[in-house]
């Protein structure tokens, strides 16, 4: 695999296949009617890799954030299947694709990602608290460790720096230990430092708890921290990139722009 | 360009306008429908009354000496060799003597027609007149016959020929119905009419009249009036036929007054509720735009222009309400006139004016604080997402709300202990109290919200767990909008608990007082103006195993300058069937004695021995010596009176109850039931059924009123209902991020219904604190008139808790299926 033949575009992963948490197969989703129709995805077939963190990236309007919304349940495909492990979220009704969004995956959005009216703990375990269920403790610990919030876990989200925010959202996400956390621009709202501390956190723990985690953003040096990008233009995957740097990103980001080199 | 602006958020916000139109609109239609019902009843009584004696130009009738005529036993019967000589003054073109006193018809299923109200009339037949006309059959004429009111006829099932029965004061009659008489409306009186020696015989006295009526042969009215007014003995008075008209109106128009009143101070209630609503939405409304208003001052609109937006937003919310409630209004009192006997509505510039008025001044006066608040929207705002309105802080609140109601409470007290001078002056500083104390209560919810609603919502948070626990802190998050919510809910539901704490109380006191007083086997009693016969007495007496029959009278006299009433009897049977407790003195008032209570007795200076001059109603005043002095009686009154006095100054002595005693047994009881059954106006008691009675009389009443209350505990639930859906607007993005997070729709809609349902239920319990409140002062005010036992009837108010919770449940039905119906990812994605 090199960084010239994306290897998760065009090999088709088989339908829950092991090495994937989530895989999509040639889904495709547009919006509008007739002349104002708008392309959003247009027949991607992609896999993302279990314990991996991996990013997509793409200009305003290349479908990235549909693409993470398909994924995750969130949003409907026009055609094509969604895998989260084995499971085709196409063929599932809202009732079940509830419950497999509280139960197999987390979120981490750009903003508003919390509950106001709970304390940063009562935050953490609010899916768990939703599915009835206790979390694991012992889990809980480590991840409230890990994010560095235990001095903080009896405060309200207003009393929360917008990366503590962050943090206690990255929090909730790997608590219930889902199959794979989606985040979409996580960092949007933060300034840079706050970023970072968000970023190296979502990093270790894919590094060591083996989480498996999608973000999409257009920010190249948050795409630094994924062990792989994703490039979305026009609805399609056009490139992968293996461990990048935030420069290399840039580079590759500047052809997007240029009108015309998008395109096959 | 304000203008346009305030348009365009009109038709942006219109769901949430409408609600508030709602609000408007139902207290507008309680206004205008009472108005137009009581107005175009007023004007049916005008016509009546104008019909009426239209022809009498001078009306000779006897003077009114005491207080109370509304049995007729007080009339003062006038000879007829009067009408003869009254027929010699000159200008008196006709004179016909009147007689009129209690008949009322039996219907073929054995019940009394009429009778709740409007009165049961027998008159004797003069011909047709302006009011009446007989429309078939012919005039009666001879002991045994009888015309009805075609009403009368229809409800009793009699037609022209039948034979019925005819209740009076004595035996009831079985006459034969010779024709029937048309009316017009008569609002449910019953008229009967017999030949004037048969009206006589059996409603007066033979030989005599209850009134003279003359007509002139164009002599002016006040002339003829003077002329026969010198021709009258002292104890009769003759007056104008304008006058007569008049004061036949003005007893009407008194009634219709009051009940006028008394139907608007419940539209007041059901404003005063919906004044809530229209402050909390404009307060959301504001709060929700405060981007908006503030980028309009960022671009120069000035603070009046920003208040002038809101309040024209207002303005058109009250107009629309207001046309919509006229007309909710005239179908309101369309359907009560439907059961008035129908005719067209009448609807006066007045009406429509007032509705109006009533509607945009609300709507304004709620709207204003509001619009206050939008105006001082620092430009900033339109920049920075955490500007927070200017509030009052919670420190201010909490000071004007206790000192309102403090105030409040000290109102209600100064107005119970009847500090002012009149009567009415006392019932405004009431209701101004109560005004102050639901204010002050409403500023002083938000604190007290707090812990009630964690105590409410801990249910909930305990069974549904997370989406429990929510709805409790949503619940929590707005403590000002939660409390002006639930204050809405309080006024209704206060004013109902008030009425039942009364009720309770007056059915606890009453039934303790019978309990200790009434020391009779049986009583039997009427339910008209008949009163119980001599005939049945007596059969009554023989019954074996009887021991005594006591009649008692009640009688109206005038002591001391005072009207006051007494009661009259068979003493000391009646006092033993009253368990009188003397004080001093005897039990048995004798041949020409009375004996008082012991209050009356301080207060007239008067000890066993003394004489006290009375005047009776015929005019003639006689010195009576008080025999005895007894304990408080609420059976017997404050004064009884010999009963021969009594017959002797009494034109038609009526006994109203008779008191039975049998020793304690049982026995005869069928054998009374026996005697009385012939006369289905009689009724036969033990204490039991006396309590009974007295038990649903309440309950009537207690009913009535919570009717009237029940429109603003419904305008209160749609306050709920905007709350809750504005709420779930406001929280678009944070219900997609739980529903993103995986919660359900059904544990979604739980979480709202249990945050709309802890609301109701805080207003509830608010509500039902301060209407036991008030129910326990006003009892205690009440206690030195009987109402010595404060009951409160926590049965009926666990009923309302669940009626509060299920207002509750209704009221996040449709918050609840739009928030469930929300799409994730528009919802996450809202601005």
């Amino acid at each position: 695999m090199t960084n010239s033949a994306p290897s998760t575009a065009d090999a088709h992963p088989a339908p829950g296949a092991g090495d994937f948490a989530a895989s999509a197969h040639r889904i495709a989703k547009s919006y509008g009617r007739g002349d104002a129709q708008v392309v959003a995805l247009d027949h991607v077939t992609v896999g993302i890799p279990r314990g991996r963190f991996t990013a997509i990236m793409g200009p305003s309007g290349s479908g990235k954030s549909t693409l993470m919304h398909c994924m995750a349940g969130l949003d409907s495909v026009d055609s094509g299947e969604v895998f989260i492990g084995g499971t085709d979220l196409t063929k599932l009704k809202d009732k079940q694709l509830t419950r497999l969004r509280r139960d197999k995956i987390g979120f981490i959005f750009q903003a508003f990602n919390l509950v106001p009216t709970l304390t940063a703990l009562e935050n953490i375990t609010l899916p768990m608290g939703i599915a009835g269920r206790k979390p694991d403790q012992e889990w809980l610990d480590r991840v409230v460790d890990t994010v560095g919030l235990r001095p903080r876990l009896k405060h309200r989200p207003s009393e929360l720096s917008g990366g503590q925010q962050q943090r206690v959202a990255c929090a909730r996400a790997l608590a219930s230990r889902p199959e794979i956390i989606f985040a979409d621009e996580p960092t949007g709202n933060l300034d840079s430092r706050s970023g970072a501390e968000v970023l190296g956190f979502l990093r270790s723990s894919v590094r060591e708890m083996g989480q498996t985690i999608v973000m999409v953003t257009h920010d190249p040096s948050a795409a630094a921290y994924a062990d792989e990008v994703l490039f979305l233009t026009d609805g399609r995957i056009v490139d992968t990139m293996r461990e990048p740097t935030a420069d290399r990103v840039l580079e590759r980001m500047k052809g997007f722009d240029l009108p015309g080199v998008s395109a096959r | 360009m304000m203008t346009k602006v305030t348009l365009r958020n009109l038709m942006a916000h219109k769901v949430r306008l409408l609600l508030t139109g709602v609000a408007v609109l139902l207290g507008v239609a309680f206004v205008a429908g009472t108005l137009m019902f009581t107005d175009t009843m007023s004007k049916q009584f005008d016509d009546l009354f104008n019909s009426v004696g239209k022809n009498v130009a001078v009306d000779v009738r006897a003077k009114k000496v005491t207080g109370g005529d509304e049995d007729g036993q007080n009339a003062q019967p006038i000879p007829a060799s009067l009408v003869d000589k009254l027929k010699t003054v000159p200008g008196v073109k006709s004179a016909e003597g009147q007689v009129s006193g209690y008949a009322a018809v039996v219907g073929r299923d054995g019940k009394l027609i009429g009778g709740s109200g409007p009165p049961q009339l027998g008159v004797n037949w003069t011909g047709d007149d302006g009011a009446t006309r007989l429309s078939s059959g012919r005039a009666p004429n001879g002991p045994g016959e009888v015309l009805l009111d075609e009403d009368t006829a229809k409800k009793a099932h009699y037609r022209v020929g039948d034979t019925v029965k005819i209740i009076v004061a004595g035996p009831p009659q079985s006459m034969k119905v010779t024709g029937l008489v048309h009316t017009g409306n008569m609002m449910g009186a019953t008229i009967t009419s017999f030949d004037t020696p048969t009206a006589q015989r059996l409603l007066l006295k033979p030989g005599q009249f209850s009134e003279i009526q003359l007509g002139t042969t164009g002599v002016s009215e006040q002339v003829l009036r003077d002329r026969v007014a010198a021709q009258l003995p002292g104890n009769l008075e003759a007056i104008t036929g304008t006058k007569m008209r008049e004061e036949n109106k003005s007893d009407v128009e008194a009634f219709l007054g009051f009940f006028r009143t008394f139907l608007l101070a419940f539209a007041l209630i059901a404003v005063f509720v919906g004044a809530f609503i229209i402050f909390n939405t404009f307060s959301m409304l504001v709060a929700q735009r405060t981007r908006e208003l503030a980028l309009l001052r960022a671009i120069g609109a000035a603070r009046p222009q920003v208040t002038r937006a809101v309040i024209g937003e207002a303005i058109a919310v009250g107009v629309v309400g207001s046309t919509l409630g006229i007309a909710g209004g005239a179908g309101l009192a369309t359907l009560l006139q439907t059961f008035n006997g129908g005719g067209s509505l009448v609807l006066t510039a007045k009406t429509v004016i007032v509705s109006y008025l009533v509607g945009i001044i609300v709507t304004v006066v709620s709207a204003y604080f509001p619009a206050r608040r939008a105006a001082k929207i620092p430009p900033v705002a339109a920049m920075r997402d955490d500007v927070a309105l200017p509030q009052r802080s919670l420190r201010i609140r909490l000071a004007l709300g206790s000192v309102l109601t403090v105030l409040g409470a000290v109102l209600i007290g100064t107005g119970l202990a009847g500090a002012a001078s009149s009567g009415t002056a006392n019932a405004v500083l009431v209701g101004a109290g109560a005004f102050g104390v639901f204010i002050g209560v409403t500023m002083l919810a938000p604190m007290i919200s707090i812990p009630v609603v964690k105590v409410l919502g801990w249910p909930f948070a305990k069974v549904m767990r997370v989406p429990g626990r929510l709805a409790q802190q949503n619940a929590l998050r707005n403590p000002r909008r939660t409390a002006s919510t639930a204050a809405a809910l309080m006024i209704g539901l206060a004013l109902i608990t008030m009425v039942n704490v009364l009720g309770a109380s007056i059915r606890a006191s009453v039934g303790s007082q019978i309990d200790d007083q009434f020391g009779a086997d049986y009583t039997v009693s009427t339910d008209g103006g008949g009163g119980v016969d001599d005939a049945t007495v007596g059969a009554i007496a023989k019954i074996p195993g009887v021991r005594s029959a006591s009649r008692a009278y009640t009688g109206n006299a005038v002591i001391a300058g005072k009207k006051v009433d007494y009661t009259a009897g068979d003493m000391p049977a009646l006092g033993k069937a009253a368990r009188l407790t003397m004080v001093s003195g005897s039990d048995d008032p004798g041949r020409a004695g009375i004996l008082l209570d012991k209050e009356r007795a301080k207060a007239l200076g008067a000890s066993v021995g003394a004489t006290v001059p009375v005047t009776f109603a015929d005019g003639r005043t006689v010195a009576l010596t008080v025999k005895g002095v007894y304990d408080k009686s609420d059976l017997l009154g404050s004064r009884v009176v010999s009963e021969n006095v009594h017959l002797a100054h009494t034109a038609r002595p009526i006994a109203q109850v008779v008191a039975i005693d049998t020793g304690g047994a049982e026995a005869p009881r069928a054998a009374i039931e026996n005697v009385t059954k012939a006369n289905p106006a009689l009724k036969v008691q033990d204490q039991a059924d006396l309590k009974d009675q007295v038990s649903k009389q309440v309950d009537g009443i207690i009913g009535f009123i919570t009717i009237l209350l029940v429109l603003s505990v419904i305008i209160a639930a749609v306050g709920v209902v905007n709350t809750i859906a504005l709420s779930v607007i406001e929280r678009t993005r944070e219900i997609g991020l739980l529903r993103a997070i995986g919660m359900g729709r059904r544990q979604l809609r739980r979480m709202i219904r249990a945050e709309s349902i802890v609301i109701a239920v805080f207003g509830a319990v608010l509500g039902m604190a301060i209407g036991i409140a008030f129910g326990a002062s006003l009892q205690q005010a009440l206690a030195d008139d009987g109402l010595n036992i404060l009951s409160i009837p926590y049965g009926t108010l666990v009923t309302y808790l669940v009626v509060a919770a299920v207002i509750g449940v209704l009221a996040a039905l449709w918050p609840a299926w739009r928030a469930g119906r929300m799409d994730v990812l528009r919802a996450i994605s809202t601005e």
